[in-house]
């Protein structure tokens, strides 16, 4: 397999992959072992130098709470990958993955890691929503937000020959009771959540839509083009192909503002439905870190979102840029567990 | 689950407890797998009727799910397949044992090409212990022991140990070959996985 | 379509690709050999590799990690009773009997060109009849799902052999099993005794690998003789009656496996053991199943490729993931700047005949380059027991943690393999 990716010599996905992962433990054993192998291995805090600025003296670690491939490992492969290409760190990145439970398995595993700061993780609403369901020990009170990066938005779909032609008209549906509206996540999910906070801003019944969950966007799509459902809601990048190709319609886009590439598309603001819903994404860290230490990386991933790279990347991932500092950023998870826990009471779920 | 459990009865006559050879040698296409002891229907009926009874109480304690109107309850499956377990359980427990000497002649024409019938010299099974059941509870706790340390240990010291010392045991006297595999194979599966194929296996107190 | 395919060929063909081919075909074989890393995560780890490329080169490179996974874990079920991949399950059934028997490098032979013919009809399908495939992939809805688990189900009725009840028993173990994790209709955990670890449930191949690959090794322990199955693993030669034998089952189960890949949901696993039911059912000596029949693996390893390729259909012409591999190769498109749908065909032609031309070519490799091994791979059984043992359940192992990075997921690898021995 060595050979096999030394043919590769200028991929710069090499890098971010590498897997030594030393354990902060053994790290600090390895270093009397073998001191050559880790020569800059420190104290656990790393070096806050004199002016009050901080920088890694370890390999970063960015745990990715899923199994490789899925939104979380692309968003934690690609910013450690561009961070690296980009020049932007000295250290190495690995992005470690730790799938179960939702993400819980992997938010634990970073919370055995207080004050780390070597161990960040990729986020989104889950970190909020599985707690709230009960199905995690820790939730972001739990970590340090580093930042917030990028988001999608929600739209919600019908086939191309459908008769509804607005979000009201889904919302007159749900009413008589005859809407089975698909989602690519399970109830009182993301998917879900963006679902029953529309139907509620309409005025509509949220807790009378019927919401079906599936295995992905995908197999939703797939049961809105099929007819087993009459509705879908799913990501704007996931949908953006089936939209392209118009075998699909979107009733509405859960963004502020009308979505770059499907300008066409009306918001629910602007059919007069107060409600909006963001897919964020984000890094987070264990509980713990000193001011110096979240400042260094809420700039290095400000520097990461200016380059290039990373606007190309994101632009064909789907992504739009919503950087928010730490502090910023902590208050908008507050902001959005509240928002959440009210959609969920009103469907009673919570 | 096995037409060759009752194998036993048909022992050979230099393996106490052990099933027969023949008996042992196909991994039927159901359950896939070959017993190494044998119980009877009963026994078994009995023991199934205990777990559907265990999941039966189980699956009364999935709560119903009220939010939202669903067409089927979580719990609704989870009984009725407790249900349907012990059904099973109890028609095993009236079925009449298939007799030995039936289970031996449906084994012996996959071990007629099977090519591995012993030569005198050989020893007769792999291990040490007298009694095969213990032989196989040593395997599985030194599985476990395997387990237990692949993280502490790393996979490459946990691994060397547990190839090195299950070789040793199992009777393989080249110790300079068991020595080289020991060693040799986990630092190419780690080198492979880690640098080809970017898996993060555990490093332990190895500096990398 | 003809000029299509041509031109499709002439991307292929450039030196580059071909060897984009044959580095994922490597690559797919090999980690497909190792119990328990199947297609999902060779394509995962490979996508590293993949930035930066081409896009053409990039799918052609990971389909063929793809269709080379299904091929390669035919070679741990058939030597080990280890499915490298769960598409290969169902190939254990007879072809570790016929290794038992002497007969590997037979088994491996019929394994390598029943692939091949089955992964030739699927590319064939794919070709031909693509686009008009999306509409009956949509149609498939909660109603035909279900009638085709209890289709599956009630399989097991004739995978049972002599013991009906006991071969329910083991059905019902199967779907318990299953039910572990949270229910996805509602949320609600089931049977998890609140261990965090098993609120997804239990992956298929752990189950399988301590069911067969780890419960084996236990028999192994127990039996006669040093050294595996001796003698006579070499020959790879199939007489003319055998080929005539196997060439039916492998078409059927060709065609069976492409129209099951097609269906979101449904994959290289379930065609291969709707296949194997299949040729029990409609042989004359059904009875023989599991014991070394040669239609047992032509069948399922010819119905597991041709639903690989089969898959791609709703991929590449509706832009949704029929799979848990497809959706992750679709992930690496996007990064790639292509949004695979409708419009594919139309907009990168290039691409959508560039990687059938691929496929056809990709096949060849597999053969071409599989077949020479074949001695190489069947040595694995003069390896002497007491070495073999223990470095099979080392692969089990790494397979399971390269898997799912989970020590948990390892723990239950043992539990599995204690209750069936």
């Amino acid at each position: 397999m060595r050979r096999i990716t030394s043919l590769f010599p200028s991929t710069p996905g090499h890098g971010p992959t590498r897997s030594r992962a030393p354990r902060l433990t053994a790290a600090a054993a390895a270093a009397a072992v073998l001191p050559l192998a880790l020569s800059a291995c420190g104290s656990d805090g790393g070096t806050t130098s004199s002016d009050g600025t901080w920088a890694p003296d370890r390999p970063i670690e960015i745990t990715a709470p899923a199994a490789t491939g899925g939104g979380w490992d692309t968003l934690a492969r690609t910013s450690a990958r561009l961070l690296e290409s980009e020049g932007l760190v000295e250290q190495s990145i690995q992005v470690v993955n730790k799938p179960g439970a939702g993400g819980a398995i992997g938010w634990a595993y970073v919370a055995g890691h207080e004050a780390d700061p070597h161990k960040l993780f990729v986020t989104s609403p889950p970190i909020l929503l599985v707690p709230m369901a009960g199905d995690s020990e820790y939730d972001h009170d739990d970590f340090t937000p580093i930042a917030r990066l990028a988001t999608d938005y929600m739209v919600y779909l019908v086939p191309a020959d459908s008769e509804m032609e607005t979000f009201q008209d889904l919302v007159d549906m749900v009413g008589e009771g005859g809407a089975n509206i698909g989602g690519g996540s399970g109830p009182g999910s993301m998917d879900h959540v963006a679902l029953a906070g529309a139907v509620d801003a309409a005025g509509g019944d949220a807790a009378a839509a019927s919401y079906v969950p599936f295995d992905g966007g995908g197999e939703a799509m797939t049961a809105l083009l099929g007819g087993h459902v009459d509705s879908a809601v799913v990501g704007v990048s996931e949908a953006a192909g089936m939209l392209a190709a118009g075998e699909l319609r979107a009733l509405g886009v859960s963004s502020p503002e009308t979505v770059e590439a499907f300008p066409e598309i009306p918001t629910l603001l602007e059919q007069d439905i107060d409600f909006t819903f963001d897919i964020w994404r984000g890094v987070m860290a264990p509980a713990g870190l000193e001011e110096a230490q979240v400042a260094y990386y809420e700039d290095l991933f400000a520097d990461l979102m200016e380059t290039q790279a990373w606007q190309e990347e994101s632009v064909s991932l789907g992504w739009t840029d919503a950087y928010q500092n730490s502090e910023d950023f902590g208050a908008f998870l507050d902001e959005q567990r509240t928002a959440y826990t009210e959609i969920l009471t009103e469907v009673g779920l919570q | 689950m096995n037409p060759h459990e009752t194998g036993s009865e048909g022992a050979a006559p230099l393996r106490p407890l052990g099933g027969s050879g023949a008996a042992e040698a196909a991994p039927d296409a159901g359950a896939g797998t070959a017993r190494t002891f044998a119980f009877r229907n009963r026994t078994v009926a009995i023991a199934l009727a205990v777990v559907a009874v265990g999941y039966l109480v189980l699956a009364f304690q999935v709560p119903e799910y009220t939010a939202v109107n669903v067409p089927v309850q979580p719990g609704t499956l989870p009984r009725w397949l407790g249900v349907v377990l012990l059904v099973l359980a109890a028609l095993l427990f009236f079925q009449r044992d298939q007799s030995a000497a039936d289970e031996d002649g449906d084994a012996s024409d996959d071990a007629a090409g099977g090519g591995d019938a012993a030569s005198p010299a050989e020893p007769l099974r792999l291990g040490r212990l007298r009694d095969p059941r213990l032989e196989v509870g040593l395997f599985v706790a030194a599985i476990v022991a395997y387990v237990a340390l692949f993280e502490p240990l790393g996979f490459i010291l946990s691994t060397a140990l547990y190839l090195g010392a299950m070789t040793v045991y199992l009777g393989y006297r080249r110790h300079v070959v068991t020595a080289a595999v020991s060693v040799g194979l986990p630092l190419g599966l780690y080198l492979a996985m880690s640098e080809g194929l970017g898996v993060v296996l555990p490093s332990g107190p190895l500096p990398f | 379509m003809l000029d299509q395919l041509v031109q499709g060929f002439a991307v292929a063909m450039t030196p580059q690709n071909l060897l984009f081919v044959f580095i994922g075909v490597l690559a797919g074989t090999i980690i497909g050999i190792l119990p328990g890393l199947g297609p999902m995560s060779a394509i995962a780890l490979m996508i590293p590799i993949a930035y930066g490329m081409d896009p053409t080169s990039a799918i052609i490179m990971l389909a063929g990690v793809y269709y080379g996974a299904i091929f390669g874990g035919s070679t741990s079920s058939i030597l080990l009773n280890a499915p490298g991949v769960a598409g290969t399950v169902a190939t254990s059934f007879d072809g570790y009997p016929m290794a038992r028997q002497g007969k590997a490098g037979k088994a491996l032979a019929i394994a390598a060109l029943s692939s091949f013919t089955g992964g030739t009809i699927g590319v064939v399908g794919l070709m031909l009849i693509a686009p008009g495939l999306a509409s009956f992939a949509v149609s498939f809805g909660p109603t035909e799902y279900f009638a085709l688990m209890v289709l599956g189900l009630t399989a097991v009725v004739s995978l049972a052999g002599r013991n009906l009840v006991k071969g329910l028993v083991s059905a019902v173990f199967g779907v318990m099993i299953a039910l572990v994790g949270i229910d996805s209709q509602t949320a609600i955990t089931r049977f998890t005794f609140d261990l965090p670890e098993l609120y997804e449930g239990v992956e298929f191949l752990i189950v399988a690998l301590g069911v067969f690959a780890l419960a084996e090794v236990l028999v192994m322990l127990n039996r006669r003789g040093q050294g595996g199955a001796r003698g006579g693993v070499t020959s790879l030669r199939l007489s003319r009656r055998e080929m005539a034998l196997i060439t039916p089952p492998t078409l059927r189960s060709g065609v069976l496996g492409f129209f099951i890949g097609v269906l979101p949901g449904a994959g290289a696993t379930v065609a291969s053991f709707l296949s194997y039911s299949m040729e029990k059912r409609i042989a004359k000596d059904g009875d023989t199943f599991g014991r070394g029949n040669l239609k047992g693996v032509a069948g399922p390893e010819s119905a597991n490729n041709a639903a690989a390729v089969g898959s791609f259909v709703p991929l590449m012409t509706l832009g949704v993931p029929g799979s848990g591999t497809t959706a992750i190769l679709l992930g690496a498109l996007l990064v790639l700047g292509v949004q695979p749908g409708p419009l594919m065909l139309a907009e990168r032609p290039e691409m959508f005949w560039g990687l059938v031309a691929s496929m056809y070519i990709g096949s060849a490799v597999l053969l071409v380059l599989n077949l020479p091994l074949i001695p190489v791979f069947a040595k694995v059984l003069n390896t002497p027991k007491a070495v073999l043992v223990p470095l099979v359940v080392v692969f089990c192992v790494v397979g399971v943690y390269g898997l799912s990075f989970s020590v948990f997921d390892l723990g239950l690898l043992a539990p599995s393999a204690w209750s069936v021995s």
